[in-house]
């Protein structure tokens, strides 16, 4: 094989692709296995996932440095500019959803000490599922370059929000009418919060996957299902 | 065997109904450089690979089936690793990689068979879903038959028209209890073959009729009028099991009859040609609304859709995201004389989700819901 200063950029661009698809499966399997962490009160996984974290850093670091690296001696243009700036840009995102995941997996510890809620957790893994599903798609999309299946996750964003709003309604109800459920249920909330974000980076990079491809910024509106009462932003994460 | 007639092994492999890969690298330290240098037709379908000797990571990217791979290519073992497709059809698989004589470019090559696990792994929690479920579900009916029992041995022995009663509430009950079974049964089934896609043929229209034929009587006894607004004959055609699609429709109009007014309207509609954002477009203006599944698109699809809406009590947005959880009812909804199962609207999930449709619903409390079940059209 080629020596890496022999390496064409077309060779170095696509290594760093499939960087990005790799750290993908790693934010992706942190995902799941955060959400299980909750539903199965699985002490260990959830410690694994806090643990792996670091992984998932020091990858996307790498990223980082070897698009830039590639960028300032390469100097390459139109698609492949597209492609490196795509790459390390989605690599942020993915190792944002990694931290979200550790974040989830460590409240999860502390849920595992109190009762659990069960009917919530199970909405908890609907959403989870759904939020990794969206993530998966556009993975999918990303590795083999389809344009409509991006765009079919961008489209269909509002449907994290929906299941959020519900979520939230019916963890206040909860904890209104039982305040032994506070402290688990805002725990709940926080993990909801942290999926929904998950489900909005998974749309950042169906957008970054629209531009690498086709060179624009997406436009156009999505199917807003406005009628919706846009719930209070107060919520804020300590990250 | 003569030697002519023998097939090539490359051959034997391609039509294997097993995925295949081969997978060849040189430099532990670079992930793009593990390239697929083979995968059989099962392969390629399964992991949608579009051209020999692409990246690995573009195929399969999960960590522990990557670290399987190189225990093969590089540390010479066997290795395993357990690997789910999650979407909307999810799949299990065992992935099984073994290592193979180094080439002669000095690349080294590992072999990695998936194996479908699928089916082991859905009847393992069928059964044990069944179990759990059927268990708690007839818990109460049975007490209850129990109880009576007891009550018409002792002092309601000599009592004819309180025995009268009871035997009526006994059979109710006994009734209740057959069709938690079916019910329960037929989710089962539907679920087992959730991952293999119907074959019949079907117009969603001739469906939608013969369900408001078998429901007129029923509805009209509630005083309840079902107004279909269908478009033409041969136009909604659908690939799908009949039997299945019939059970969506019996299941959503029966549940729009059965929590209208009396004097109320059940508007059935049945559109084609659509997309899926159009399938799921606003239909009741400042709704709750949620999807309860979506299927996973490849852009371009076309869709029929089946709305049915009433003008009941509405479900509050939080009971939304549950209503397709199995037993789940919402709670102080009167349901009129005949007690649900809570399984309807799980069913209807399921068969639609084998038929790769999706399912929204539309709410507002008070006024009425709206469901809309689409599904690929042919
Ligand atoms: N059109 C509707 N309007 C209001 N509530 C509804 C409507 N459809 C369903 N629901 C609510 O959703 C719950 C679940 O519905 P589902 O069809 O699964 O069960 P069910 O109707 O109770 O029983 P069955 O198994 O006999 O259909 C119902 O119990 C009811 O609370
Ligand atoms: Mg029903």
């Amino acid at each position: 094989m080629n020596e890496p200063w022999v390496k064409s950029s077309g060779d170095l661009v696509e290594s760093l692709v499939a960087e990005v698809a790799r750290l993908g499966g790693l934010a992706e399997a942190q995902i799941a296995d955060c959400v299980d962490a909750v539903t199965r009160r699985d002490v260990p996984l959830a410690q694994a996932v806090v643990a792996r974290d670091v992984k998932l850093d020091a990858l996307q670091a790498d990223i980082e440095r070897r698009a830039i690296d590639l960028i300032a001696t390469r100097q390459p243009t139109g698609r492949a500019l597209r492609r490196s700036v795509a790459a390390l840009k989605i690599a942020m995102n993915l190792e944002r959803c990694g931290d979200l995941a550790r974040n989830i997996a460590k409240r999860s510890l502390v849920l595992s000490e109190s009762e659990p809620l069960t009917p919530l957790t199970r909405s908890i893994e609907r959403m989870g599922r759904l939020v990794a599903g969206r993530l998966k798609e556009v993975l999918d999309a990303y590795t083999a370059g389809e344009l409509d299946k991006a765009t079919g996750v961008w489209v269909r964003d509002e449907e994290v929000d929906e299941h959020y709003n519900s979520l939230f309604r019916e963890l206040l109800t909860y904890m209104m009418g039982d305040p032994r459920t506070i402290a688990p249920g805002a725990h709940l909330l926080f993990i909801a919060k942290n999926l929904e974000r998950i489900g909005d980076h998974a749309t950042n990079i169906a957008e970054i996957i629209h531009f690498e491809i086709t060179g624009d910024v997406m436009s156009g509106e999505r199917p807003k299902w406005d009628s919706l009462q846009r719930r209070s932003d107060t919520l804020k994460e300590e990250g | 065997m003569a030697e002519r007639e023998r097939p090539a092994f490359a051959e034997m492999v391609e039509s294997l109904p097993d995925p295949v890969l081969v997978v060849a690298a040189q430099d532990p330290d670079d992930s793009a450089g593990r390239r697929l240098v083979f995968a059989n037709a099962a392969a390629r379908e399964l992991l949608r690979i579009q051209a020999q000797g692409g990246p690995l990571v573009s195929a399969i990217r999960h960590p522990r089936v990557l670290e399987a791979v190189d225990e093969s290519l590089f540390g010479g073992a066997n290795g395993e690793a357990a690997w789910e497709t999650g979407g909307a059809q999810d799949r299990f698989w065992r992935v099984l990689t073994r290592p193979l004589e180094t080439a002669p470019d000095g690349a080294r090559l590992a072999l990695v068979v998936l194996r479908d696990e699928t089916d082991s792994r859905r009847n393992e929690r069928m059964r044990a879903d069944f179990l759990a479920n059927a268990s708690h579900e007839l818990r109460t009916p049975l007490a209850s038959l129990t109880g009576f029992i007891e009550t018409l041995r002792g002092h309601a022995r000599d009592d004819a028209v309180a025995r009268e009663r009871f035997l009526g509430v006994m059979a109710a009950q006994a009734a209740r209890m057959a069709r938690l079974i079916d019910d329960l049964m037929s989710l089962s089934r539907i679920e087992l073959n959730e991952h293999i896609a119907p074959e019949g043929r079907l117009d969603v229209v001739l469906v939608v009729l013969d369900v408001i034929d078998a429901l007129a009587p029923l509805a009209a006894e509630r005083g309840v009028k079902l107004s279909p607004k269908l478009v033409e004959r041969g136009v909604a055609t659908i690939t799908g099991d009949r039997d299945q699609i019939l059970q969506v429709a019996q299941n959503l109009i029966d549940n729009a009859a059965k929590y209208s007014p009396a004097g109320g309207v059940v508007e059935i509609e049945v559109k084609a040609g659509l997309t899926a954002e159009a399938a799921i477009a606003v239909s009741r203006p400042g709704a709750a609304r949620l999807s309860l599944l979506s299927p996973d698109l490849v852009g371009g699809e076309r869709f029929v859709a089946l709305k049915v809406t009433d003008h009941g009590p509405g479900i509050a947005r939080e009971h939304l995201p549950r209503l397709s959880e199995r037993f789940y009812r919402v709670e102080g909804q009167k349901s009129g004389e005949r007690l649900g199962t809570g399984l309807g609207l799980a069913i209807v999930k399921h068969i639609i989700n084998r038929h790769r449709g999706g399912l929204a619903i539309e709410s507002v409390e008070g006024q009425g819901t709206t469901f809309t079940a689409y599904l690929p059209q042919l």
